[in-house]
């Protein structure tokens, strides 16, 4: 299966998807005006991944900001490693700016909701 | 209650109507570091493709941008006195774009300035190239930036003649305006009452918002680029704290992006909405107002959209409202996410103000603020 990486602009985020190594990463700034255009190829990747997955997935959440309609599409791609993680060994890092109270309880409202175990990690 | 208040919601159309009508489309007030310059350097530069000017102009623009902005720089003083604050303005009318900077001076430099100014302003352009490879030549530059070196560029930059005005601000110092208007071609007809008239028309605007304590104000297309110029503008901005900042940020973002999606265009010519966006300080906080045109016939459900969120009181009410528009997929469209308002009035912890006003052309002006 073909990596996916995409680089940064400055309204669309870094993404990083590597199956072979089992990488998941979206970071920097998440505001298109588009958000569903953008991230249909990200959640085609990861339907596709969790068919054939690594032992072990990293998905590495590094977002600066993020807008509403790109929350509604991190919701999809969380829910799609929150069924990858009934049978599979998930590990989901949740960065969030010490300045930035409300990116962490945003983390852990995702987390909550789908009862999914996130890591928080403070980043400068 | 004053009529020109925010507290007024009336006044944030008649600003957005003396906005359109003066023809300004983007205004600063406060100190000016270097990151504040470049994001306003960079904000207009993104306005400049919008309008696509020529590169000519764009470069005459740019450099009297960065040489008026550095007035400013030069002379202020590092406190946060309302009066003692710069002043950028731009505005394009009749296919001409006008600069004003404004920074307090100490009212002995009056005589001074006034002399400079005078002096380049006698000059043609020939006489303005010799007098200004005079000045480099005899090296007579000041820390300040000497002999007026600045003014001369700027008029050969120009290519027209500057226009000032000082106003009284107490015993001790006047605020000091200054217009560049620079065209390709040199204006000469009724030049110096179109000047005139143009500066009087900022001051009376710049005292407005000054009241107010407006710190931004940025009225023209609201697309994508320009709202991420605006989030470049909160980014290189001085904040109280950089928590403040980053909730600013994410209530700009989400207020911006509405109106890039709702917003309409009565004037067809346009390409996007027109839209209007002013920060300003209110006391221990800051205040977000927006304007902008919809078609009429969808103000009704805007306003229960909004009100009903406004009711929701408690904080786990709104979260639980938000977290089920979250994981609802089934009306999931690029315009519409349906969280856009509950975000503004999770991140904000105030109820979102609404104003709308019906106008004669099957438009409405609608108009959010939203406090924090």
């Amino acid at each position: 299966m073909e990596n996916l990486i995409i680089d940064k602009t400055s309204d669309t985020p870094n993404i990083l998807l590597d199956s072979l190594n089992g990488k998941i990463e979206i970071s920097a700034r998440s505001l298109p005006e588009n958000a569903i255009e953008f991230y249909t190829p990200i959640i085609n990747w990861v339907e596709e991944y969790s068919k054939n997955p690594s032992k072990e997935t990293n998905v590495n959440f590094n977002l600066e900001y993020f807008n509403t309609s790109s929350a509604k599409q991190i919701a999809k791609i969380l829910l799609l490693l929150k069924q990858l993680s009934n049978d599979n060994k998930v590990n989901i890092r949740w960065h969030y700016s010490a300045d930035d109270s409300d990116m962490k309880s945003t983390g852990e409202r995702f987390s909550k909701l789908l009862n999914l175990e996130f890591e928080f990690i403070e980043v400068n | 209650m004053s009529k020109h208040t925010f507290e007024n919601t009336e006044f944030s159309l008649s600003l957005f109507e003396e906005l359109q009508k003066k023809n300004i489309s983007y205004i600063h007030i406060g100190n000016f570091d270097r990151e504040v310059t470049d994001a306003v350097i960079s904000l207009t530069e993104k306005n400049l493709q919008t309008e696509e000017e020529s590169s000519k102009m764009k470069k005459k623009i740019f450099a009297i941008m960065v040489e008026s902005i550095q007035n400013i720089t030069r002379h202020q003083t590092a406190d946060d006195n309302e009066d003692d604050l710069g002043l950028f303005i731009i505005k394009k009318s009749n296919d001409r774009y006008y600069i004003t900077t404004g920074n307090s001076i100490e009212k002995d430099s009056i005589p001074t300035i006034t002399e400079l100014i005078q002096n380049v302003n006698v000059l043609d352009k020939d006489e303005l190239k010799a007098y200004y490879k005079k000045i480099l030549n005899e090296g007579e530059l000041s820390e300040k930036g000497g002999a007026g070196i600045g003014f001369i560029d700027m008029a050969r930059k120009s290519g027209n003649k500057l226009s000032y005005k000082f106003i009284d601000l107490n015993n001790s110092k006047s605020y000091f305006y200054f217009q560049t208007i620079p065209s390709l071609v040199n204006i000469s007809e009724n030049f110096n009452t179109e000047a005139e008239n143009s500066l009087s028309n900022i001051i009376e605007t710049h005292n407005i918002l000054k009241a107010q304590k407006v710190r931004l104000v940025f009225n023209g297309i609201m697309n994508q680029e320009n709202l991420n110029g605006l989030l470049d503008t909160i980014e290189n901005n001085n904040f109280n704290s950089e928590s403040t900042k980053k909730k600013l940020f994410y209530i700009v973002m989400e207020m911006l992006q509405n109106i890039v999606k709702h917003g309409s265009n009565p004037n067809e010519e346009h390409l996007g909405n027109i839209a209007m966006f002013i920060l300003s300080e209110t006391e221990g906080g800051y205040l977000l107002t927006s304007g902008n045109y919809i078609k009429s016939e969808n103000e009704q459900v805007l306003a229960n959209k909004i009100e009903y969120i406004n009711q929701l009181k408690k904080k786990d009410e709104l979260e639980k409202y938000y977290d089920e528009i979250l994981f609802n997929f089934e009306n999931d469209n690029p315009k519409n996410s349906g969280l856009g308002f509950i975000d503004l009035r999770l991140k904000s912890g105030n109820k979102l103000k609404p104003f709308f006003k019906k106008l004669n052309n099957g438009y409405s002006y609608y108009s959010l603020q939203v406090r924090i």
